[in-house]
């Protein structure tokens, strides 16, 4: 038997060899959706989708793939761009910044895809941009909440910044929870550069900072911050701490008595996928400021039927969230097809010109257009609070909220 | 005053925590001379056997009441099929192990689609002295890791189970001649091993909430916790884990937490490199 297992017979050798070149030619981890109406005459667009589709924020990148399918497939069926189809090709970024340029490189030097949108931590951004804008000549979009100061030519940034996330924010913290602030993080780029930002606004609104403190990404026990929290009597706790650190955080918060002694948690990365890191009781009072929540569905038409052709085309564990960039992704997406439509063509700098100044009149939350010469979107913001375990609307923005960037 | 109630309570419960955790590595690394790269997996296992059981509708301690038996069974079938074709290679023992814990974790992230979810406790809320809140659940993980160890320590110390399990580390061949199947003990200590990882699992869940990566962040702590108390004994690992779950939970309070993270490993490998053999360096109990 033995002797058997080591003979390579010539037919194993060929099979093998036969699934190994595939493998090597297409990828692990790569997808290419096809346009079903695809002819000869006009050949498809291409666009490119690098995200995580496998790693720690998988679930992220799964929900902004499937935005990116449903939105390419709402556009083929309408008669695509230009009269070409749109032919989708995704690639695994892997939360995992070197696993992710070589197969970015794929999407622009194999699939010479029209424009690549994708990354969702900043690292990831920086480690993919230049393979994408510089080297690539590609257009690049990135459809995340991130800290902001990104202004490469030709990258197009569509979730909210820190100015969209504080300024109308931290005014209502302070309305309604106190001055006292204290900015527990995760040591890393955002809530280094968000929590420079959020200072800024808060002294200038009359409350202050009564710690800033910064946290080992795998931290998960917080005694000795929920400690300072309690003993300083803390009003608001301006959180960005990260999963899986945020979860017993706010656990240890709620058992040591802040939230009984009406203090008030705010994390502005929060949506509806971390509403399940905690026990609605844990979170209560939690508030957040994104560019979208599901709560908004039965006041905006629009965003309900987007939320249900989402939910129809894809149930499951994949939400459709503003905090895991798909509702930048669909921003995104829009806003690139109305560039596409204006400037008559694809090449880079043709769209790019176009993009530039794009408006699209729907979207999730509401309408969305480029701020010219900034590449940062404006866009309509709204505070939620947690409630039993949901999110209710408690404030909006008057309209679109500038990025104040670049 | 009440300040440093808290803070001792809080250091002890997180102390609690990882010497929950590091039992079942300590016993199968002292008992068995085998690194279990894959423990940390098994405290996932028994943490999201406890999730399983919770979002069937059935109450959370049936959940803790079942992991260690589910987590234990697989371990005894590890061992039988995967781990006992790796005794004669510790080396490569680390290897497959690390392996297998990768395989488990990946597909427990696939089966909870990469989310963090929470796990609420059986008993719930804090006891309140005065202005000082303790969690609840927390002491209940205090009372259960004393009773835990207690007891691991009796079966070893004082049955005629821990005295084959201690034969057959001691001297193999001489416990073999003396009629006592090694082989059976090893399965039989090993699942001993995964069944108080998947306790562990089971009883932390509620507190860090359920990911995939909940074993990983405790699997390094873990050996520096193994390393420090000396491999050998059952004391040992115990030892080495007090002292490193109180030091991670204690410099925080003091000093600035990123560096209090760095600290604890390095204190540990100042203080390995003075005391090789670790805190308590002989052989048995």
């Amino acid at each position: 038997m033995s002797n058997d297992r080591s003979h390579l017979s010539r037919r194993r050798f060929l099979s093998n060899f036969a699934f190994a070149s595939t493998a090597i030619a297409t990828g692990v981890g790569s997808w290419v959706v096809r346009p079903d109406w695809a002819n000869a005459a006009s050949d498809p667009i291409k666009v490119g989708i690098a995200t995580d589709l496998t790693g720690p924020i998988g679930y992220a990148g799964n929900a902004d793939a499937n935005v990116a399918k449903m939105v390419v497939k709402e556009i083929n069926d309408a008669g695509g761009l230009l009269g070409r189809p749109l032919e989708l090709f995704i690639e695994d970024t892997a939360s995992n910044e070197s696993v992710a340029v070589g197969n970015v490189r794929k999407l622009i030097q194999r699939d010479k895809v029209d424009l690549v949108l994708g990354g969702i931590t900043s690292s990831m951004r920086n480690a993919i941009k230049d393979v994408i804008v510089a080297r690539g000549k590609t257009l690049y979009i990135y459809p995340q909440l991130y800290e902001g100061k990104e202004c490469t030519p030709n990258l197009f940034c569509t979730g909210p910044t820190p100015a969209q996330q504080c300024d109308e924010f931290i005014p209502w913290l302070i309305k309604n929870g106190g001055k006292r602030f204290a900015l527990p993080s995760a040591n890393y780029v955002w809530p280094h550069t968000l929590n420079v930002y959020a200072r800024k606004v808060i002294e200038a609104n009359g409350g202050e900072v009564i710690f800033e403190e910064y946290y080992p990404l795998d931290q998960i026990d917080f005694s000795a911050t929920v400690n300072r929290v309690i003993s300083n009597k803390v009003d608001v706790v301006f959180n960005t701490v990260i999963p899986p650190g945020v979860g017993p955080f706010f656990k240890q918060l709620y058992e040591a008595g802040f939230l009984k002694n009406g203090g008030r948690l705010s994390c502005v990365y929060y949506d509806e996928n971390t509403l399940n890191i905690n026990q609605a009781a844990e979170i209560e009072g939690l508030a957040s400021c994104l560019d979208y929540f599901k709560a908004l569905t039965p006041e905006d038409p629009f965003s309900a039927k987007l939320q249900a052709t989402y939910e129809k085309q894809f149930p499951g564990t994949f939400l459709f969230a503003a905090g895991s960039a798909a509702t930048g992704t669909y921003r995104g997406l829009k806003l690139w097809e109305a560039a596409v439509k204006e400037a008559g063509k694809v090449d880079r700098e043709g769209v790019a010109a176009a993009l530039d100044h794009a408006k699209i009149a729907e979207g999730p939350g509401g309408p969305a257009e480029m701020v010219p010469g900034k590449r940062h979107c404006k866009m309509k913001m709204y505070t939620a609070v947690a409630k039993g375990g949901n999110y209710e609307i408690v404030a909006r923005s008057a309209g679109l909220v500038d990025p104040k960037e670049c | 005053m009440d300040n440093l109630f808290v803070a001792l309570f809080e250091i002890l419960s997180f102390g609690a925590i990882v010497v929950l955790v590091v039992l079942g590595l300590g016993i199968i690394a002292s008992m068995m001379g085998i690194f279990n790269f894959a423990q940390g997996e098994f405290v996932l296992l028994g943490a999201y056997v406890t999730y399983i059981v919770h979002s069937a509708g059935l109450p959370v301690w049936l959940g803790m009441l079942a992991a260690p038996f589910v987590v234990g069974a697989l371990g005894f079938v590890l061992e039988r099929t995967i781990v006992r074709r790796f005794y004669a290679a510790p080396i490569v023992a680390m290897l497959g192990t690390y392996a297998l814990g990768l395989i488990i974790r990946e597909i427990v992230r696939g089966l909870i689609g990469g989310l963090y979810l929470s796990v609420p406790e059986p008993l719930g809320g804090s006891v309140n002295i005065g202005t000082m809140h303790f969690s609840s659940w927390r002491l209940v993980i205090i009372l259960i890791t004393a009773l835990v160890m207690v007891g691991s320590y009796l079966l070893l110390a004082r049955t005629a189970f821990g005295l084959r399990i201690r034969a057959s580390l001691e001297n193999p061949a001489l416990a073999r001649a003396s009629g006592i199947s090694t082989n059976a003990i090893y399965g039989a200590t090993f699942a001993f091993g995964a069944a108080l990882a998947g306790l562990a699992g089971a009883l932390i869940v509620p507190v860090f909430s359920l990911f995939a990566d909940l074993g990983l962040r405790f699997l390094i702590q873990g050996f520096v916790a193994v390393m420090v108390g000396g491999v050998g004994s059952f004391a040992g690992p115990v030892a080495g884990a007090g002292v490193i779950g109180t030091l991670a939970a204690a410099l925080p309070w003091i000093i600035p937490p990123v560096i209090a993270d760095v600290l604890v490993f390095v204190l540990a490998i100042i203080f390995i490199k003075f005391r090789p053999r670790g805190l308590i360096s002989t052989k048995g109990i």
